[in-house]
């Protein structure tokens, strides 16, 4: 006989119990939006800061400081680092900040030198929207990463205020960088010019090196060649820059994966639940269908198919529900100029979905196993 | 020619010291096509026998033979897969799932059997046809009169054709127009399709309807329906 032909009755045991379903359903579905959303820090965090054979890019910041108003390093140091071997291009970055302190929304300018920035840095930036010509034009123009354009609603043509900086969107730019997401470049003059009189100043150099092996090498020779400068350098990593000025986030992200836990227990305690009464309200019915020739087994599963079903359902609502509300607030944890991504994407709905099924699978195991051992005449004795 | 065989069977439960044995020693032979009913008092182990032709529960001892099958040799399993095929069991509360239709319902011990969609759906219209019901198949059993929901508790006893009907007092929650209609049908069941009923009662009057009447106590048969019935006209 085929087990699947029975699917449908268990689907109506779930539609028709629809108080209890629905309740079942509503809790799974709080505890899955709750893990989902940490999910999604967790993956930001590893998206910003584990390190890729793609990533060959260097941040160099002065030495001793942890936020963008005190790193201040001379705009000339860009020559000596470009005579470093195994540089390929050195951009110098003004970055100024709405909020120092850590926020969902941040807004961060980087003040680049348009030309080159677009030859290098910025050459993997895709326009989704406005002109380059128009960036490139216009001393208050601003290219905009997408997720601080969706949260902030805005579109090329539009000026807004951040920082004390009046800029007028030129483009909206997509990027694999999670921290290009969620800036805004405009001219290096235009940011150093908005701050107190700190042309020539920048707050650091983004460094590009020919290969990830040499990130290494080349960030202790740069660090080497300023050791004895006024304003002595230290380089990084851009992963490991992120992860050192964004630490207290992530160590918050890591504490919260405690809470996507808690979470799966509560998911796990509701279909359990519901499965237990469920299946305590139904010994007879059980019973009925082992009379009509049901096997233990076959009625085990019917039993662990429903608690997959709630569970399943409850992770598809919550799940979905923790995507829209990423995608539509289009968060990103910053500080310091460096953001922290909420990435909520399929991936991560499936992996939830998974999950569930697998959690629905273990609240219905004790259950079924109980109501296939029953002895099917004492069952009807009891009701 | 005997259907059912019983020999020496013997149910007993242990209740911490006592041993309580509801059926002792006990042998029956059932004739394929006999409407059989068992009466006696209350806890004098007819249930217990009825369940044990149903099989859904095993012997302690002795021998149960149907169908040229010893249903003590089974496992849990083929016994399962035995029910499905040989026996259909009416109870006296009907026991229909309350979440579904009649016609859900009387489709479910379809399910598993290898039948398609439209042959469950001609199986099933044609039981319920048979116990005059067809007009509330999208009814769930609380939209049911007693006598309608144990019509439909007959529907899926017979949807499967089983040759073996067990039925645990199945008027016994019934008004008289109900239990006449249900003591008919079940008449009609024995004569037409040749099932054989085997049917715990309380009630005298229905046991008119039966082939012959047996009497438990104490788990063991005390005489049987013919002389008793033979008795009676004495009496008279
Ligand atoms: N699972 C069981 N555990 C203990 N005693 C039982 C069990 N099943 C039946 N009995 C006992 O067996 C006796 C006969 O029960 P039963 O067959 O239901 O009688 P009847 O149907 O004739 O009223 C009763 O005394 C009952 O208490
Ligand atoms: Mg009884």
């Amino acid at each position: 006989m085929n087990p699947l032909r029975c699917i449908p009755y268990v689907i109506k045991q779930v539609t028709r119990h629809r108080v209890r379903s629905l309740l079942t359903v509503l809790g799974i579905a709080i505890a899955m939006f709750l893990f989902t959303a940490v999910q999604a820090m967790n993956h930001g965090v590893t998206v910003a800061t584990t390190e890729t054979a793609n990533d060959t890019t260097l941040v160099v910041y002065r030495e001793d400081r942890y936020c963008p108003a005190t790193s201040l390093l001379p705009q000339d140091y860009q020559r000596r680092i470009e005579d470093v071997e195994g540089v390929v291009s050195v951009t110098p970055m003004k970055v100024v900040v709405s909020n120092c302190r850590t926020s969902l929304d941040v807004v961060t300018f980087r003040g680049v030198p348009k030309a080159e920035f677009i030859d290098g840095l910025g050459s993997d930036l895709a326009l989704l929207d406005g002109s380059i010509e128009e960036w490139m034009s216009r001393t208050d123009a601003a290219l905009l990463g997408e997720t601080l354009a969706n949260r902030r609603g805005l579109r090329p043509g539009q000026r807004f205020d951040a920082a004390g900086i009046t800029a007028y969107v030129a483009g909206i730019v997509r990027s694999d960088d999670a921290q290009d997401q969620n800036v805004a470049y405009t001219a290096l003059e235009f940011v150093q010019l908005a701050g107190r009189d700190q042309l020539g100043i920048v707050t650091q150099f983004n460094v590009r090196v020919a290969d990830a092996s040499m990130l290494d090498r080349v960030s202790k020779d740069i660090d080497e060649v300023f050791r004895t400068a006024q304003e002595p350098t230290a380089t990084f990593s851009e992963k490991a820059f992120i992860g050192r000025v964004a630490d207290d986030i992530i160590e918050l992200v890591g504490f919260a994966r405690w809470l996507g836990l808690g979470c799966l227990a509560a998911v796990l305690a509701l279909v359990a639940n519901s499965i237990v009464l469920g299946v305590q309200s139904r010994v007879s019915e059980h019973a009925v269908l082992q009379t009509l020739g049901f096997s233990g087994r076959l009625v085990a599963g019917l039993i662990v198919a429903e608690g997959v079903i709630l569970s399943v359902i409850g992770g598809l609502v919550g799940g979905a529900a923790a995507l829209a509300v990423a995608r539509w607030g289009s968060f990103a944890m910053s500080v310091e100029g460096t953001s922290i991504p909420i990435v909520a994407d399929g991936g991560l709905l499936v992996s939830g979905l998974l999950v569930c099924g697998l959690i629905g699978v273990l609240a219905g195991l004790v259950p079924a196993w109980q109501a296939s051992r029953r002895e099917i005449a004492a069952c009807f004795r009891m009701a | 020619m005997t259907l059912i065989e019983c020999r020496g069977l013997t149910r007993e439960y242990r209740k911490g010291d006592n041993i309580i044995r509801p059926l002792d020693d006990l042998d029956l032979d059932v004739p394929r096509g006999d409407f059989l009913a068992l009466m006696g008092p209350s806890g004098s182990g007819k249930t217990t026998l009825l369940n044990l032709i149903a099989g859904i529960d095993s012997p302690t001892r002795g021998s149960l033979v149907i169908d040229g099958t010893n249903l003590a040799n089974l496992s849990r399993n083929k016994l399962a897969a035995w029910r499905s095929e040989n026996v259909g069991y009416v109870f006296q509360l009907y026991n229909l799932v309350p979440v579904l239709t009649a016609y859900e319902n009387v489709e479910l011990p379809l399910l598993l059997h290898p039948l398609d969609r439209r042959q469950r759906h001609e199986r099933v219209r044609t039981a319920l046809e048979r116990v005059g019901i067809s007009d509330r198949s999208d009814h769930f059993p609380r939209q049911l009169s007693g006598g309608q929901e144990q019509r439909v508790a007959i529907a899926r006893a017979i949807v499967t054709d089983p040759a073996i009907l067990v039925a645990d007092e199945p008027t016994g929650d019934l008004d008289k127009p109900s239990a006449h209609a249900v003591m008919s049908l079940l008449k009609e069941l024995n004569e037409e399709l040749g099932k054989t009923i085997i049917m715990v009662t309380h009630d005298p009057k229905t046991t008119d309807w039966a082939t012959r009447t047996l009497h438990l106590d104490k788990g063991r048969l005390a005489e049987t329906g013919a002389s008793l019935t033979h008795e009676q006209e004495a009496l008279a």
